[in-house]
């Protein structure tokens, strides 16, 4: 019976192939993003080991609060003279390791946009981790070294000016060495090196270290030396071991780059759902078509359970080819992932490819499960052939009292699916189960409409299918009539596809509501003038910016924001504090609540104006204080002084004085300036002005109108749903696959038919129109169902969000284009089954058994 | 006019080699019904595929209405089919998805040219399924499904109609229908049909039989009655 089995599926290895590649894929993609993530952390390991080679002890701040600009808080130089009076330590050295952003002599950034650049101190060369491939090591000022890779992608040299801007204006360099830090690619960050005053003058850190280093004495262990160095500091100095530090860092990257890990996850496991649908669809067939074959096998004294075992047999067998080749193909896939993040500016780290014995294991899991649990409803069909079925044409027609059962138990299961999107988005729970919940729910539905489908087949086919007749008459109803054949089979090809476009109409439409919302936002918040930032859209740039703006001509004043964020002590909660000029109300449109412009033109340093929000979560009334914890532990005691409405984008919950901002938060950069015109001035002029000086000055910041602004959100949101596009279209692509392989099967069933067809006068095109039309139809049921879906899931999930000001709006031109492309899509699965069928032998189909 | 010359069709080669005609030729004239027959093996549909340039003679020709079409490319072949021929198969006549009269009209629909009504009303009369028009085939009887295939074959009123078996599934009132219907096509409508049939009855009601054997003509005359065509077969065993 095995032999048998075996036997069955090499007789059917084109099929057996084209089903392992739905699971193959998703696989693939899973292993892939596995692959991926622990290549990027091994690298970051590799990275963090090899910057402390030589090094015992580290000291750096304690950081109690973690910064959304990955700003850490500095130490007193002072610790550097406690630290080397202790016994043990044969050297000790601070050093700066900033973000800053390089340039060359064109002002023309090096290193891709989100690529971190960090200006680090040169180190006594005990301690110095860097090594010098070429060049040598800035000695005073005026002297910088650059990563080779960084250098190379800029076309620099050694004698070659590089500009570096930290917290003042940017500043020009000689370029005299090139370093290198062990084997792992930094991807696309860069680190350029210059002496240790020259680096605290340029980040604005006098007297400040980020991190001490030591080496220890011959004989002196790390622990036993950071227990010494640990009693003569106080104890907001962290003093770790080298390993110690190499670990946190690993373990902070890993915190920051997981959901990195889960996004991707999720794609995997949604082309996983559409492969499996696939694999269904397929066995279902097979089984069906396979039907006489089972009943001779009974005939001839089978056992329901080994006709179970060979179906099971031939799904495993597939379950197995979609674990190997997808293993291998997860490398491709963490290739493919890595040049795509590159693509939209994230070049992230890399050594060579990590396959943890976790990825191995989840890649056999899922394939085997998959199409376990796929095949497992056929197979069990398939024991239901009686013996009888050898001799007559048997179709086990699903019963009417099924067929309710069927109906009954999707309805249930979209009703527990909506209910756990509604309680997911109502609230309660952490963000994780709130997504885990609306997910659940989202999966529910989606497998209650499926279920559903095969009523929805009918109409469907007819409304997609109508259009095509008018074009094409006979082919076009051929089509349409065979697409609703077999409403079921039709039905699970169209679902994988809708799960996929599914997802593509959410996004979009969720997507075109963000952009909607931050338009709304900045039309009505920053009425006319001009904006100046970071390019990068999230970094602080220079306070000195600012400065130099006002004294441009037509400029009457310049507001400016700083961001931090804190911990609200008593909750614990993380708050994101502003720190506005007095007046900020010249740029930016604030809604009172209590209180108004004259509470924050005047705001003392020990008041706070709060979001109505805050106040409502916390119970805060005017008058009353709440307490916060800086990054740099100083805990500030505000009265609420007023009430703002809380709006999407510009402000956090908190605003304090800059004073406090400077004090207690340590932050001196600006997040946005805004820059506000004399009447009458020309606009487009000043942006010109600014725009040169900032490029002269302040490289890393960039002028922006109003419209350019906006232009500038939105491409930020493009970027990122263009790369949930091509993430999801694996899942397009299986799904694709799947309706190829479904007209392949229905082809070879109804190869007499098409015989007939032939020898009645069809010609060949006609034949592939037909088929492809099949396909379309296909495609668009399952456009119609996916567009419904995502359409209602995003108005579902925008219901919520709009007292924040969410606006939902519909990109009905977008949406169009999905179902037309969804239809092409239809035609590019029918190629190869369509060229097939036309070249069917016509007297041979004829005599088909 | 089908007219077939030292048509050969060997299968195989060496050992294997089988000869399945050798060397037929004959002639089908207008309005005239033939029918075919010969033992298991003899020939039968191969010489009927080659006549219908569903299959190529290994050598010899056939030309309908003085062209030879057995060097025609799958295009000419396919216009072919839809001006020239008509077929009645033994199974899978109808198309499932489409009503009886749909199925009726399908080889004007493949071609784009629009039925004329009269004449297909005239169709539906003969085969006697004026109440069965929007009837699927699964909802017709074995010999209603035949009838309509016959129908079919006619409606583009081919130069040829030819039928392997057409009575083969058949019982003998439905054999009956239908062979009747063959010989009303070549009686009122001057269709020329061409039959292979195992059923001396059904060959019968044709005007002239064939007997092949071994692949080749073993007799050529009129038919007579079933008993004679018994007698017939007989002889030549
Ligand atoms: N494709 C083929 N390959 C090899 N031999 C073939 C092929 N088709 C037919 N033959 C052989 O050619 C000979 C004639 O076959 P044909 O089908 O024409 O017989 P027939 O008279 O129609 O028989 P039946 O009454 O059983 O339908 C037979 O010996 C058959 O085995
Ligand atoms: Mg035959």
């Amino acid at each position: 019976m095995t032999r048998l089995s075996i036997k069955s599926i090499w007789a059917r290895k084109v099929r057996a192939f084209a089903t392992s590649l739905a699971v193959i894929l998703g696989v693939a993609f899973i292993a892939g993003s596995y692959v991926l993530t622990d290549t990027i952390f091994a690298a970051f390991d590799e990275i963090f080991s090899e910057s402390l080679q030589g090094t015992s002890v580290v000291i750096t701040a304690q950081n109690p609060v973690k910064q959304e600009s990955g700003e850490v808080p500095t130490i007193p130089a002072s610790y550097l003279a406690k630290v080397n009076g202790v016994k043990g330590v044969k050297e000790a050295a601070g050093a700066i390791f900033t973000p800053g952003g390089f340039f060359n002599e064109e002002n023309k950034a090096i290193g891709t946009k989100f690529a971190p650049k960090f200006i680090s101190s040169t180190l006594p060369k005990g301690l110095e981790s860097l090594t010098y491939v070429d060049g040598r090591r800035p000695r005073g000022p005026g002297e910088a070294s650059l990563d080779k890779a960084a250098a190379e992608s800029a076309g620099l040299g050694i004698g070659d000016t590089l500009k570096i801007i930290g917290a003042g204006k940017v500043e020009p360099f000689k370029l005299v060495g090139l370093t290198q830090l062990g084997h792992a690619s930094f991807g696309g960050a860069s680190i350029a090196q210059v002496t240790l005053p020259v680096a605290q003058q340029l980040t604005h850190k006098r007297g400040q270290f980020d991190q001490i280093s030591v080496a220890a004495d011959e004989g002196v262990s790390e622990q036993t030396l950071k227990r010494r160095i640990e009693k003569v500091l106080p104890l907001s100095a962290r003093v770790e071991t080298a390993t110690e530090k190499a670990n946190r860092s690993s373990e902070e990257i890993k915190e920051n780059l997981g959901f990195l890990q889960t996004i991707l996850l999720v794609f995997g496991y949604v082309a996983v759902l559409v492969g499996a649908f696939i694999i269904f669809n397929t066995f279902s067939i097979t089984v069906a078509q396979r039907i006489s074959e089972f009943g001779v096998l009974r005939t001839l004294g089978a056992s329901r359970r080994q006709i179970l075992g060979s179906v099971l047999l031939e799904a495993g067998v597939i379950g197995l080819i979609g674990a190997i080749v997808g293993l291998a193909g997860g490398y491709v896939v963490a290739v493919g992932l890595r040049a795509l993040f590159a693509a939209i500016g994230a070049d992230l780290p890399t050594t060579s490819p990590v396959l943890e014995a976790r990825t191995v294991v989840v890649a056999f899991l899922v394939a085997f499960i998959v199409t376990a649990l796929s095949a497992l409803i056929p197979a069990v069909r398939s024991t239901r052939v009686p013996p009888i079925a050898a001799l007559h044409a048997f179709r086990p027609a699903p019963s009417r009292r099924r067929r309710i059962v069927l109906r009954v138990l999707a309805g249930l299961l979209a009703v527990v699916g909506i209910a756990f999107v509604v309680a997911g988005l109502a609230g309660g729970g952490g963000i994780g189960t709130r997504a885990a919940r609306i997910g659940g729910g989202g999966l529910a539905v989606v497998v209650a409409v499926s279920l559903f489908s095969p009523v929805l087949v009918r109409p469907l086919a007819d409304l997609a299918g109508r259009p095509l007749e008018w074009v094409r008459r006979l082919t076009g109803r051929l089509a349409r009539e065979n697409a609703k054949r077999n409403p079921g089979r039709t039905a699970t090809t169209a679902a994988a596809l809708m799960i996929a476009l599914a997802l593509v109409t959410f996004i979009t439409v969720f997507a075109s509501g963000l952009k909607a919302s931050v338009a709304k936002v900045i039309d009505e918040n920053f009425a006319g003038g001009l904006v100046i930032e970071n390019s990068d859209g999230f970094s602080p740039i220079p306070a000195g910016a600012a400065l130099a703006a006002a004294k441009v001509p037509g400029v009457k004043s310049v507001a400016s924001i700083r961001t931090a964020e804190a911990k609200l002590v008593g909750p614990g909660s993380t708050v994101k504090v502003n720190g506005p000029t007095p007046n900020i109300e010249e740029g930016v449109d604030i809604e009172w609540v209590k209180g108004g412009p004259e509470k924050l033109r005047h705001l003392r340093d020990d008041e706070a104006i709060v979001s109505d929000d805050f106040a409502n979560e916390h119970n805060l009334e005017v008058g009353d204080s709440f307490e916060l914890l800086s990054q740099s532990e100083v805990h500030s005691k505000l009265r609420v002084a007023g009430e703002f409405e809380s709006k999407l984008g510009v402000f956090g919950d908190v605003l304090v004085t800059q004073a406090v901002m400077a004090d207690a938060f340590r932050q001196t950069k600006d997040t946005t300036d805004f820059v506000i015109l004399e009447p009458g001035a020309n606009a487009e002029k000043v942006q010109a002005v600014l725009t040169l000086g900032a490029e002269r000055s302040f490289p890393t910041a960039e002028v922006l109108n109003q419209g350019e602004l906006r232009e500038e959100r939105e491409k930020q949101i493009d970027s990122v749903v263009s790369l949930f596009y091509v993430l999801l279209g694996l899942a397009v692509f299986i799904s694709l696959v799947g309706v190829t392989n479904t007209l392949g099967l229905s082809i070879y069933e109804r190869t007499r038919e098409l015989g007939m067809l032939r020898a009645i006068g069809m010609s060949r095109r006609q034949v592939r129109t037909m088929i492809r039309y099949e396909a379309v139809i296909t495609a668009l049921i399952g456009a119609i169902l996916g567009l419904v879906i995502g359409v209602v899931f995003a108005a579902l999930i925008a219901q919520p969000l709009k007292q924040e000001g969410f606006t939902l709006s519909y990109p009905v031109g977008t949406l169009i284009g999905i179902l037309v492309l969804a239809g092409l899509l239809g035609v590019l699965a029918a190629i190869i089954p369509a060229r097939r069928a036309s070249r069917l032998d016509v007297l041979e189909s004829l005599q088909y058994e | 006019m089908v007219v077939a010359e030292g048509l050969t069709k060997v299968y195989g080669s060496g050992e294997a080699e089988v000869v399945a005609l050798d060397g037929v030729s004959t002639a089908f004239e207008r309005d005239r019904f033939t029918a075919i027959m010969g033992p298991s093996g003899s020939g039968k549909s191969t010489l009927m595929h080659i006549l219908a340039g569903l299959d190529t003679p290994s050598a010899g020709t056939v030309t309908l209405d003085g062209v030879d079409i057995t060097h025609l490319d799958d295009g000419e072949l396919t216009k072919l089919r839809r001006d020239k021929l008509g077929f009645v198969f033994q199974f899978f006549n109808l198309l499932p998805v489409l009503t009886a009269e749909e199925n009726l009209v399908l080889p004007l629909s493949i071609a784009g040219r629009k039925p004329d009504q009269e004449w297909v009303d005239q169709l539906i009369r003969t085969v006697g399924l004026e109440d069965r028009r929007t009837h699927r085939p699964a909802e017709l009887s074995g010999g209603q499904q035949q009838r309509v295939a016959v129908a079919r074959a006619l409606v583009s009123k081919p130069a040829v109609v030819f039928a392997d078996e057409p009575t083969g599934n058949l019982d003998s009132k439905a054999s009956a229908d239908v062979l009747d219907l063959l010989r009303r096509a070549v009686d009122e409508f001057r269709q020329t049909v061409v039959m292979v049939t195992h059923d001396p009855v059904a060959a019968a009601h044709a005007d002239r039989l064939i007997t092949l054997r071994d692949g080749k003509i073993v007799q050529d005359g009129a038919p007579g009655g079933a008993d004679d065509v018994i007698e017939l077969l007989k002889q030549l065993d």
